[in-house]
């Protein structure tokens, strides 16, 4: 249960010892793209041992590890894993690079889908056990397939649909693509909001400085808020299931939502 | 032949190894007179859990905290040995 | 009013005033790095060989190094400023004067000025547009800056007011900073220095995202406290922080409808464009900070240059920061009582000093510190800080990314905000949070040969500065 996944560069210590400053719901330490490849080893024992040193309740940790057709992948996890973490960011998912993934571990896994062809394939990923949620690429998936990324993110607008439903269907959570320019704040929560609209659950965030605005737009509204509240105390007084309220029709899994919503803004601070 | 790990920026450091007849630590840091003390007891204890006596270690330190010091200081360690073999 | 005489080169001064007998020289340092009048001044008193100078400048930028050729020369016996930094700075650390140095806020200078306790014999002011009369203004002319704030109560006390100008004009000039009745002499020179100079790096807005919290809580701390209201009062001073609770707070004020009543001190572009929307009812304006300041200063009335005195004095009546509401101050240390350095950094090395630090958190309802709590491994907050800037007394609120810790003196602020859902922390509970990422530093030895004073503005001698 995230809004918000801050990726922060796993080889700038600067970085790593104020991750629990920036709101993020979830960090995601990157080992990959942001590392280049004669600092793998240095990026790798930074994190093993800041990981070592410091333990979070706060915000959940994610690793993105490098991708299976590298030799750091083994590395990563190898060096990695016994440390208090909550998963892995795969890059490049396929199917069977999370399950090579799997074996190896216990801990969760969030697909970063950013081929075409694994947006093809995305189901048979999003299905997997141990997937807690998808991720989109847009950045690499949009180069991959020589299409301009424009201001409207309109050439992206079935990937996230895709992706928003059959993570519904499988119950996984779908986090959208990060909003690449650092300063401009309006433009972000326009991205947020079209991916909001779309069935995103959560957003990946590139700068710090975006993380308030995709907590603010991924949390529960205070109409939600009020109006799960209202539906909970009418439950209390119907024990046997569904009743009417507003003309509506209120049943269990209505009443579950509820549940989620408040427990969610419980969690976010906002009651 | 010598190898670095880390680099000289605001909270890292860059450590140097070289081979050398005795076990010799040089430091620099922006707040050697705070945390010299602290700085040389981690390299050390680092470097006597790879049994390594027979270096020269230079650290440029721009306030790297203790897992930073340490975590640079196994890179180098874990390089020289591969450039060894 | 007779017409001035005018001084056509540097080389002209000895010959008109007896530089070797007025030992007391001030200058000012609105021209910040880009200032060259000082340095040429000071060269005609390096050629000249005089000796046992006191100087007086209002602050020490690292481009006035003929400052340091001076002090080799021994011929400086004291300085007394408000702020310093650069190689004069390193220089006066290490190498004790034959008098002493005195730390001065901008307010407790100008009241030691105006009330004879200083003694200036010369005042040299740069002056970017003069008329023959000795009338000067700063906001216009070939290098300007702005307000002449600094500058005013040298012009009306020193014995012997010398104004450079690269810019005189022919007509009388209406409503000066400088009144011309105080003025003995107009030095013509070629550049007084560079405008471009008085943009330093400080000045702009902070995205570093460590500021960028500091700054989001210091704007929810100020909302809790129930400080924004129609009609508040506001200073930020111009660091990347400060400027950026100045932004967050303007968009509180456009959500909420709210206008300020008037903004006070350094002027930088983000002030002035809150005046331009409306925002804010006036700027006070004691030095310009950037070239929209200057430009603002010139052609809106509502932006308005003051003196030093008026600024801070705390004995003027007309003392703009006894009705400011919230100040936005900077520390490179604070300590358990509260006190803050922003004079040497923690190995004693001077590195600036109050200027208008100590005024504003005197007089401001609410002052607030904002800072990282950790700067290169070095934790901001100590049982003592090395050099007492102002006085803990003066201090409400410290903001830091990892919390908020309020002066316990201020019960009546910490019970508004005990309801509010703001990390509020014992300044104790902030240093342990601090050491258990950089461990307790080791304490430096206390170093005993006294160098000079840390003045505040009555008059006190709160602290005093050790050679290194």
């Amino acid at each position: 249960m995230s809004r918000s996944f801050l990726f922060l560069p796993g080889n700038n210590p600067g970085s790593l010892q104020n991750l629990d400053i920036f709101n993020a719901d979830s960090i995601i330490i990157d080992l990959e793209d942001s590392v280049t490849f004669d600092t793998k080893d240095e990026a790798r024992d930074l994190v093993y041992h800041f990981l070592s040193k410091f333990m979070f309740k706060t915000p959940s940790i994610y690793l993105r590890i490098n991708d299976i057709s590298t030799p750091f992948f083994n590395d990563d996890i190898d060096v990695l894993d016994s440390l208090e973490f909550k998963g892995y960011v795969l890059p490049k998912a396929t199917k069977e690079s999370v399950i090579s993934l799997s074996k190896k571990t216990d801990k969760s896994i969030i697909a970063l889908l950013e081929t075409p062809m694994s947006l093809v394939k995305s189901e048979a990923i999003i299905s997997l056990k141990q997937v807690d949620a998808v991720l989109l690429g847009a950045e690499d998936l949009t180069t991959a397939m020589k299409i301009e990324s424009t201001v409207s993110r309109q050439e992206i607008t079935y990937v996230r649909s895709k992706l928003a439903l059959e993570c519904a269907a499988h119950e996984t959570l779908f986090i959208d693509t990060p909003y690449t320019d650092k300063d401009d704040l309006a433009q972000l929560k326009n991205d947020c909001l079209q991916a909001k609209i779309l069935g995103a659950n959560a957003k990946s965030i590139i700068h710090p400085n975006h993380v308030d605005v995709v907590n603010t737009v991924f949390s529960p509204t205070t109409h939600q808020i009020a109006n799960a509240k209202r539906i909970l105390k009418k439950a209390e007084t119907h024990q046997k299931g569904a009743f009417n309220l507003d003309g509506k029709m209120i049943d269990k899994p209505i009443i579950n939502r509820a549940k989620n919503l408040i427990a969610q803004a419980k969690k976010y601070q906002l009651l | 032949m010598n190898v670095s790990a880390g680099s000289y920026e605001s909270n890292d450091c860059l450590i140097t190894l070289e081979p050398a007849a005795e076990l010799e630590c040089i430091i620099h840091s922006v707040v050697k007179e705070q945390f010299g003390e602290q700085i040389e007891l981690v390299l050390k204890q680092t470097l006597a859990g790879h049994n390594i006596t027979h270096v020269k270690l230079v650290i440029n330190d721009k306030g790297a905290l203790d897992y930073t010091i340490k975590a640079r200081l196994e890179t180098a360690i874990r390089r020289m040995r591969d450039l060894d073999e | 009013m007779t017409k001035k005489p005018i001084i056509f080169s540097y080389k002209q001064l000895p010959e008109e005033i007896d530089i070797h007998d007025f030992k007391n020289i001030s200058f000012h340092h609105h021209l910040r790095n880009g200032d060259t009048v000082l340095n040429n001044v000071l060269q005609i008193y390096e050629n000249e060989h005089v000796k046992k100078l006191n100087l007086f400048p209002s602050a020490i930028f690292p481009a006035y190094t003929k400052i340091l050729d001076l002090l080799k020369n021994n011929q400086i016996n004291g300085i007394t400023t408000n702020y310093m930094n650069g190689p004069v700075a390193d220089y006066l650390s290490h190498q004790p004067l034959p008098g002493k140095i005195t730390m001065q806020t901008h307010g407790g200078r100008a009241r030691r000025i105006l009330n004879n306790q200083t003694t200036l014999d010369i005042a040299y002011i740069a002056s970017p547009y003069v008329d023959p009369y000795g009338n000067a203004i700063g906001y216009k002319g070939k290098s300007v800056f702005g307000s002449m704030g600094y500058a005013i109560a040298d012009a009306q006390k020193a014995k012997i007011v010398v104004l450079i100008t690269d810019k005189l004009i022919d007509t009388k000039l209406e409503d000066p900073e400088i009144d011309g009745s105080y003025v003995d002499y107009i030095l013509q020179v070629d550049s007084i220095g560079d405008t471009q100079g008085i943009v330093s790096g400080t000045t702009q807005i902070t995205t570093n995202p460590i500021g960028v919290k500091i700054a989001k809580q210091t704007t929810s701390l100020i909302k809790e406290l129930g400080l924004l209201k129609n009609g508040f009062s506001f200073q930020s001073g111009a660091g990347g922080i400060s400027l950026r609770v100045t932004e967050n707070l303007k968009e509180e004020m456009v959500h909420l409808g709210i206008t300020a009543s008037f903004f006070s001190g350094g002027i930088t572009q983000y002030h002035v464009d809150m005046l331009e929307a409306g925002l804010v009812d006036k700027l006070y304006d004691v030095q310009c900070f950037d070239l929209a300041a200057i430009n603002s200063l010139r052609k809106n009335t509502n932006h308005m240059p003051i003196s030093a005195s008026v600024y801070a004095n705390p004995e003027d009546p007309n003392q703009v920061i006894k009705d400011l509401d919230i100040v936005i101050l900077g520390a490179t240390e604070i300590d358990y009582d509260f006190n803050v350095n922003v004079t040497t950094d923690s190995h004693g090395k001077i590195i600036g000093g109050s200027g208008g630090h100590s005024d504003t958190a005197s007089e401001s309802k609410v002052s607030i510190i904002v800072s990282p709590l950790i700067r290169s491994r070095i934790p901001l907050i100590k049982e003592r800080v090395t050099t007492i800037t102002t006085l803990g007394k003066h201090i409400d609120c410290l903001v830091t990314e990892r919390g908020i810790a309020i002066n316990p003196k201020r019960q009546d602020l910490i019970d508004k905000l005990s309801k509010t859902n703001l990390p509020l922390k014992t300044i104790k509970q902030l240093q342990e949070e601090a050491f258990k990422y950089t461990k307790q530093p080791k304490k430096l030895k206390k170093y005993d040969t006294m160098i000079g004073d840390i003045q505040d503005r009555t008059n006190k001698i709160i602290d005093h500065l050790y050679k290194k």
